[in-house]
């Protein structure tokens, strides 16, 4: 590797022509670097494609840029809005919280507290090293504790209270163990005994930190990188608080049964409220005197159970009260907060395209993508490029950590050296199909950050070849070299404008994989199609995840991953509710909006080793389709070629299905076949499980290419493949694909009705 | 499974043993409800005993066990001695006075040899020099015998900074030697002095802390036995302040890089100041005792410098353990007991404690007190010995590795997995081996996709990947994935690859060779 390393994201990701875009940029090694926006053309490098292709395009952007290395503050914590330094130094006091530990005996972790690490100074209360629950205040010189007798067990709600008395410097630590039949990791037949009450005289008193009461992390600081919070947390919190009192054995006994004391509140956040039917937000409110609220970093995660949780309620939306929990991750990351390196801002005018900011010093490259829509909609086809699913992979560790990867992919996975570097930094967050470092499920992903396989050169390590973005830039290419005029949309814009945003297009285009949809892009799509859209749905596995953008970040998806489907992690019980929306996440298809509804087609198996080509089916030579295969030979295979695998029918395969809603008028008019068993049934179509579920001996094991219309005049072509757009640059663009993609897109881009729309009598037969 | 029993039948030494054992020591049941006031010792953030509060994870009951029952057993030890020893008749209690007072020379020579490691043999000088300054100064100067107590530790800090100036400098051997000489050089300096040519070199009728008309009494014994005791007390606290508290944690932390001192000092070290503070502190407690020396006996005289008295202290602390407090003391007992103690036995006592260091030396590698941590070790090794022969890497479990896993699915796994592998064993053949060289992806025969299969879920540590060197698309190698976040993979060998499909073929035959070896 070289010793330069660029990083680099922008904001927005979806950006529109005539509007500025931020690019945030870190670079170690050099001061400076080589900048231009460029035009991405493709991104694959297969040589049987056309390879990398950009093109330079001339701006304002100067051609060097002065940069710096920028750091990033790892983990979610909450800082408490204290003005008046109440908090700083509070005389006699007691804290408490409800909270759950999952990696007790990590690290030190603070709970609650105004404590800097540096300094030694202030208070706090968290888990020691050894995972004992610890009270701990420093003076600056020295520091003085009390901790509880025996270990936390893990993923188990305690209570705990620790008073102070700075007077006498008697300080008190209770742990009261709080598991009940539902909330917790065990039950209570496990004969563990939770409590310990220790109390000791310090020695130390506080000083004041000079630094805010956090809750679930502290001060630090590096000479280097400044200030930031270390010490956090890993586990759930519930309300928590501080009394300007020591509280009586007797009451911190109450509090653990959930009463709350009056006298002597200092703050009380009361971590169930600002529950709506419609999610919560990022502010933990203070119900105390003084309304010190508290804001979340990183954004850590709501609508958790928290420790009085009974099961029977199982969404916030039933009794908010019992949902108290708030997670906490050391390793989440939502926003870099970098300072913006430059600022572009691309004339309204501008081609809407892929554009990406190169960036080029000593030998390292990087380009950071930004998607740009026209400022005005003025061609008639849009691709919708599929920027929720950028986001639920950004940066996934799969390859590195999924055991099971490997035997989901059927192969080795191939790694450049760039993987290696980008995984041993470990700096830049994770994706919805990664573990936070207590095992706990990723459920937010934001463009907040560089995404290494957002990049156009990029292959999946696990797949070996490129995925989502990268990918869907070989439908681009091939758009450029049919001569065809398309505008760009993203989910971004289709979700914020819902069907506004299609409606000035004859057709729109989904790129290889839509597969995260929020329902407001479910309830668009429906109604292109209704309004008499057009639709040309050539991916795998699409509108797949209930998926919800966060409130007032639009940088932020959510989704949680629960009970069926191809699931990466399984929200545990409770938690399957978005804290954005309210709505259930999972799957579309468990909440009665299959996507078969929608496009006719949906998941039904996925598999890396090698792809297949389809075969036209006899439907295909009905009058109503048949004009979608002018030029293509009656058994001639369609993509036995592809840069995915080899084949246009690969990777994740979509299946008609009368049973999940299909339009009943749909004709199935090619589908793949042959698959090898590494194509298995997808787990959501499995009831009981027999064996031979593999593509060698299940039907339902297979791509299918359909076609059906819609109300007034709409249609949906859908061939339901991930590997479908990569096979269109082989041989130049000029192949069996690419004709049917002509077909389709010159009649769906025509006004009036659709070729074969007349061909709705009965079929009389002499043969 | 046939297979199984009959490979268990060929290994008689894979009898499945019953495991399980009692508690043998006491142990506090807390309730967890029950305030627990912890108290510490005064002007210390410590506690008096170190208590651990766990769940056994065998019945997850509340235990609170002592993590360090030493100072159970100093006060067990100690407090016998207090005890007992007015009972005692008289010789008896003068033994135990010159226990104590060779215990406390014991525990601060520790300091010097253990803590700062300095390996000097000039202790008996500093305080033969350091009892001689005090006694002279009392019968020459008419110094009152408190004040002795002053000159003592003057004259031990003196000598100790004299003797410091070549420890840095001089290796372990030659400082020895050194020290040696310089206690020889003490000794004839004394007895050539000629203001004490009259009394052999002692110097007689010092003033003590035992009236003269006590003195060989039996109130005189105890009160000598109470200030030796006092002494010895005194020395544990020194070593406990500079063992345990910072000028001990640098020097430990500073003797853990000992192969680069300069690494140490580069952290911010200075293991060389702390030393010599400690080799001071030492030399000045024991000029303390030195003064004490003189002032028990109430004369001091030139065999304080003699080898035999050098080599009896070398034996205490041979035979009670070099480098712990414990060790000094428990040799010192020991040694004193048979030297003083069994008088009546002669010269054959002399020839006890030399039988009783070679024991030592031969059998216990760190003296009496690190027997017992040598047991364990001979035990650890035994077990692991056995072990190897008992079981199989990747074998299935026996009942004694069982107790240490946590997760009892993974024994389960094991079997598991060593049973498939016996099965996928048996598939790989040269057709089996070309067919998947043929065509590394796809379609592959039900054989060769149930070995891939194993190969494919395998544990993330170790895992193989391949690198595409530099982005080319011609250069293929091996590696291993750490399992680990943020632990990059590791090379596996610099063989190269010139496509994919051989890089695949390759990773599949380094695991059927992993397989096959299993």
């Amino acid at each position: 590797m070289t010793d330069v390393r660029i990083f680099g994201y922008c904001d927005p990701l979806a950006a529109r022509a005539g509007k500025p875009i931020d690019f945030m940029v870190s670079v170690e090694g050099t001061k400076e670097v080589e900048a231009q926006i460029v035009r991405l053309v493709h991104g694959d490098e297969n040589p049987e494609g056309p390879g990398f292709v950009e093109e330079e395009v001339e701006t304002d952007v100067p051609g060097v840029l002065t940069v710096r290395r920028q750091y990033t503050q790892l983990g979610s914590f909450a800082s408490v809005d204290d003005g008046d330094g109440r908090l700083a130094a509070p005389g006699a006091f007691t804290l408490h919280a409800f909270f759950y530990a999952t990696t007790p005996g990590k690290r030190r972790q603070t709970l609650l507290g105004s404590w800097s690490v540096n300094s030694s100074k202030g208070y706090g209360l968290g888990v020691n090293p050894d995972g004992h629950l610890e009270f701990w205040v420093g003076d600056g010189e020295t520091v003085d504790h009390v901790t509880a007798e025996v270990a936390l067990v893990p993923k188990v709600w305690h209570f705990v209270a620790a008073t102070y008395d700075p007077a006498t410097g008697a300080a008190r630590l209770h742990q009261i163990g709080v598991v009940n039949r539902w909330n917790s990791h065990i039950g209570p037949v496990v004969p563990f005994d939770h409590d310990s009450h220790v109390s000791e005289t310090l020695r130390v008193r506080p000083a004041v930190a000079g630094a805010s009461f956090l809750i679930a992390g502290s001060h630090e600081n590096n000479p280097t990188r400044g200030d930031f919070v270390s010490m956090i947390f890993n586990g759930k919190i519930d309300r928590c608080g501080l009394y300007d009192r020591v509280l009586e054995r007797a009451e911190i006994e109450a509090m653990a049964t959930g009463s709350v004391p009056d006298a002597g509140i200092l703050a009380y956040w009361d971590t169930a409220q600002g529950y709506t039917d419609r999610g919560i937000g990022d502010v933990i409110v203070d119900t105390g005197p003084h309304g010190m609220n508290a804001t979340g970093h990183n954004r850590p995660i709501r609508a958790m159970t928290g420790w009085n949780w009974r099961g029977r309620e199982d969404s916030f939306r039933l009794d908010p009260t019992q949902y108290g929990g708030i997670a906490f991750h050391d390793d989440a990351l939502i926003d870099c907060e970098w300072e913006p390196t430059v600022t572009w801002t691309p004339p309204e005018d501008i081609r809407s395209g892929v554009y990406a900011l190169r960036l080029r010093a000593g030998g390292a490259e990087d380009h950071v993508p930004v998607i740009i829509r026209p400022a005005a909609p003025r061609a008639r086809i849009a691709i919708l490029m599929s920027t929720f699913t950028y986001l639920a992979y950004a940066n996934e560790h799969l390859a590195f950590e999924a055991h099971t990867a490997q035997a989901i992919t059927a192969h080795t996975p191939v790694l450049v050296p760039e993987d290696i570097e980008f995984k041993k930094l470990e700096e830049f967050g994770l994706s919805t199909y990664d573990h936070h470092s207590d095992g706990a499920g990723v459920c937010y992903s934001s463009w907040r950050r560089p995404i290494i396989n957002m990049r156009p050169k990029y292959r999946m390590p696990g797949m070996t070849f490129p995925w989502a973005l990268p990918a869907d830039l070989s439908l681009i290419w091939w758009m450029d070299q049919s001569g065809y005029d398309y505008e760009l949309l993203s989910d971004h814009d289709l979700h914020r404008e819902g069907v506004e945003a299609l409606r000035p297009y004859k057709a729109v285009i989904n790129c290889t994989h839509p597969e995260y949809y929020s329902e407001e892009m479910m309830d668009a799509t429906e109604d292109y199609l209704t309004g008499g859209g057009r639709l040309l749905y050539i991916g795998g596995n699409g509108y797949y995840w209930v998926t919800s953008l966060c409130d007032g970040d639009p940088a932020c998806i959510e989704v949680r991953k629960l009970d069926v489907g191809s699931r990466a992690w399984q929200a545990e019980a409770g938690e399957g509710y978005l804290a954005s929306t309210g709505e259930r996440s999972g799957l579309w298809r468990s909440r009665g909006r299959a996507p078969q509804k929608i496009v006719g087609l949906g998941f039904t198996t996925e598999g890396m080793d090698e792809s297949q080509p389809f075969e036209r089916m006899p439907d295909s030579f009905h009058k109503r389709a048949a004009w979608i295969f002018e030029g293509i030979g009656e058994t001639e295979l369609i993509g036995d070629f592809g840069l995915a695998q080899g084949g246009a029918a690969g990777i994740e395969l979509d299946r008609y299905e009368l049973a999940l809603g299909t339009p009943p008028h749909t004709l199935l008019v090619a589908a793949s076949h042959g698959h090898s068993d590494n194509y298995p049934l997808v787990s959501e179509e499995i009831t009981y499980a027999f064996p031979g579920r593999g593509g060698t001996q299940d039907p339902q094991v297979r791509g299918d290419m359909i076609y059906f219309t819609t109300p007034n005049n709409g249609a949906v072509f859908a061939a339901g493949s991930i590997a479908w757009s990569q096979a269109l640059p082989c041989h130049g663009g000029d192949n069996s694909v690419g004709q049917i993609m002509r077909n389709v897109l010159d009649a769906f881009t025509r006004d009036g009705p659709l070729p074969g729309a007349a061909f709705v009598g009965e079929e009389k037969h002499w043969r | 499974m046939p297979e199984t029993t009959a490979r268990t039948s060929e290994r008689p030494d894979k009898k499945l043993h019953k495991v399980g054992r009692r508690h043998h020591d006491y142990r506090l049941k807390p309730d967890g409800p029950a305030e627990w006031s912890r108290v510490r010792v005064p002007f210390t953030r410590r506690h008096w005993l170190k208590w651990r509060g766990v769940y056994n994870p065998r019945n997850l009951a509340r235990e609170r066990i002592l993590a360090d029952k030493m100072p159970l057993w100093w006060t067990l030890g100690l407090g016998g001695l207090v005890v007992v020893t007015p009972f005692l008749p008289n010789p008896m209690i003068n033994v135990a006075a010159i226990f104590c007072m060779f215990a406390a020379i014991n525990v601060l020579w520790t300091l010097i040899i253990g803590t700062a490691g300095i390996f000097s043999l000039a202790t008996l000088a500093v305080v033969g020099m350091a009892g001689y300054a005090a006694a002279a100064a009392n019968v020459y100067l008419g110094l009152p015998w408190p004040l002795m107590f002053l000159v003592g530790p003057l004259v031990g800090f003196a000598i100790g900074g004299i003797l410091a100036l070549p420890s840095t400098r001089l290796d372990g051997l030659y400082y020895a030697l050194l020290t040696m000489g310089v206690a020889e050089i003490c000794r004839i300096f004394v007895t050539q002095l000629r203001a004490l040519a009259p009394m052999n070199g002692s110097i007689n009728k010092v003033g003590s802390f035992i009236p003269e008309d006590w003195f060989l009494q039996r109130e005189g014994l105890l009160l000598g036995f109470a200030g030796a005791f006092l002494l010895l007390l005194a020395a544990l606290l020194v070593f406990r302040l500079v063992n345990s508290e910072r000028l001990g944690l640098l020097l430990r932390a500073a003797k853990m890089s000992r192969e680069d001192e300069a690494f140490s000092e580069a952290c911010g070290i200075d293991f060389r100041r702390a030393r010599l503070y400690v080799f001071l502190i030492s030399s000045a407690a024991l000029g303390v005792c030195g003064a004490f020396y003189a002032m028990y006996y109430r004369s001091i005289s030139p065999s304080v410098f003699s080898l035999d008295q050098l080599l009896l202290l070398f034996a205490m602390m041979v035979i009670g353990g070099l480098g712990r407090s414990e060790g000094a003391v428990l040799g010192a007992a020991i040694v004193i007991v048979i030297d003083k103690g069994l008088i009546e036995l002669g010269p054959l006592r002399i020839i006890l404690i030399a039988a009783i260091m070679l024991l030592v030396t031969v059998f216990a590698h760190e003296g009496l007190t690190g027997a017992r941590q040598q047991f364990r070790n001979f035990r650890n090794r035994k077990k692991g010995e056995r072990r190897a022969l008992r079981t199989e890497k990747g074998g299935e479990v026996m009942p004694e590795e069982a107790t240490e896993i946590a997760d009892k699915q993974e024994i389960y796994y094991r079997r598991f997995n060593k049973r498939l592998r016996d099965e996928l064993k048996t598939f790989i053949t040269p057709e089996l081996i070309e067919e998947h060289r043929q065509a590394p992806l796809g379609r592959h025969s039900d054989t060769l996709e149930r070995v891939l299969n194993f190969f494919r879920r395998g544990d993330m540590p170790d895992k193989y990947a391949i690198l595409r060197v530099d982005g080319a698309w011609d250069r293929f190698r091996i590696m291993a994935l750490s399992g680990e976040r943020g632990a990059p993979p590791r090379v596996v060998d610099d063989k190269e690859y010139a496509s994919l499909s051989e890089a695949y073929h390759a990773v599949f035959l380094l695991r059927v060779n992993d397989l096959l070896e299993s």
